[in-house]
């Protein structure tokens, strides 16, 4: 009776080893799963000037003291990236390093604007660290308002007559491409898209 | 009146604590600055006081390993191991108050971000019960060994079952719901 109890116990601990291992591989791939059929294009709002139409004009003054108008027809026929970041955001800091790299890449068709609001001591260790002083950050109530920003990291696209090209929340790399994307095949969002052509398969 | 524990089961919560507080001890040392940068988040401390809170505290649950694998000091170890999981749920617990969801909790380990949530404060209340128990002294009992196979089945299935555990809340962390928790709601909309 006893040994027979012994190896049911010993068989029963290596069954509950093997099972946990099983439950720790199923969640794996379900998480793997998760991220596969996440949203690739940036999500747009119902709130906020919408795509198509002119932006508003505002005049700021960046975190050099510069003035600047946004949102006005461009003289040097640039479009405009406006990205509204936030120091507490922390997703907002995963996409500096593309910022940087969209500025070096599109320099002679894209201006590219951080944007974030609050008071400026709360930011300037975010500035310094990231060194976005030089490459144009923007602090400005106003701007985050008038484009009915409610969550971040938000971007909008403007081309070179100040018309929104796109818009959206911008959670990754993939995102903020999607805009361009969006841009280039003439589509509000990646959403329109699906839909259209989810209408086309349809007809 | 002081529960006594069968010291089979005793052993084994000891040895899973001492694991856990290892496992953490080794993702806070081995990338020190995401450690510091998510201590920083949670808006606890001052901020020239997080270099060395990054410091005191995987090493406080280094000196709970060490206390809970020496049969003498085990259960103070335990005991301090609780202690640390109680004022890790309390930071949490102040900013799921505050309505702050998004902070990394700091505690995914390497490249795991991982927003704070009320899981979380459930995984410690369970993780505080079991240190608890594993703070009262074992029962006198011969070791046979049958308890040594108790011991490393036992701890291999806690780990499991930790892992699992874990692995979990970073999937409803990323799934529908729990994803616009992980958005910054900062900013305009709440000013």
């Amino acid at each position: 009776m006893g040994d027979a109890l012994i190896v049911s116990n010993v068989l029963l601990w290596i069954a509950v080893i093997a099972l946990g291992a099983l439950v720790l591989a199923l969640l794996r791939q379900i998480g793997v799963l998760h991220e596969r059929i996440g949203p690739a294009g940036a999500l747009v709002g119902r709130e906020g000037p919408r795509t198509g139409e002119a932006a508003p004009v505002l005049d700021v003054v960046d975190w050099n003291g510069r003035p600047l108008r946004i949102g006005a027809p461009d003289s040097d026929g640039r479009g405009t990236l406006l990205l509204f970041v936030s120091p507490t955001c922390p997703v907002c800091e995963t996409l500096l390093p593309l910022v940087s790299s969209v500025r070096n890449a599109e320099d002679r068709r894209l201006r590219v604007w951080l944007a974030s609001d609050g008071p400026r001591e709360e930011h300037e260790a975010f500035v310094a660290l990231h060194g976005l002083a030089r490459g144009g950050y923007v602090l400005s109530t106003e701007l985050g308002l008038a484009f009915e920003v409610a969550r971040l990291p938000y971007a909008v696209l403007l081309d070179r007559d100040g018309v929104i090209r796109a818009r959206g929340l911008v959670n990754s790399r993939e995102h903020l491409e999607s805009l361009f994307e969006a841009q280039e095949r003439g589509v509000a969002s990646m959403q329109e898209f699906l839909e259209r052509d989810g209408d086309r398969r349809v007809a | 009146m002081i529960w006594e524990g069968d010291p089979a089961v005793q052993a084994m919560l000891r040895a899973a604590g001492a694991l856990l507080f290892c496992a953490a001890a080794w993702h806070k040392l081995r990338n020190p600055r995401a450690f510091r940068e998510a201590l920083g988040g949670y808006r606890l401390l001052p901020a020239s006081w997080l270099r060395p809170a990054a410091l005191v505290l995987p090493c406080a649950e280094l000196g709970a390993v060490l206390a809970l694998v020496t049969p003498a000091l085990a259960a103070a170890g335990a005991a301090a191991g609780a202690a640390l999981l109680l004022v890790y749920a309390g930071a949490i617990g102040v900013n799921l108050a505050r309505g702050r969801r998004s902070i990394d909790c700091g505690c995914g380990g390497p490249g795991g971000r991982r927003p704070i949530g009320p899981g979380l404060l459930w995984r410690n209340a369970g993780l505080v019960a079991a240190l608890l128990l594993a703070a009262q002294p074992p029962s006198p009992r011969p070791w046979t060994w049958l308890d040594g196979v108790t011991l490393v089945a036992g701890v291999t299935t806690l780990a499991l079952l930790y892992a699992a555990f874990d692995v979990l809340l970073a999937n409803r962390a990323r799934s529908g719901a729990a994803r616009d928790a992980e958005i910054l709601e900062a900013g305009w909309a709440t000013r």
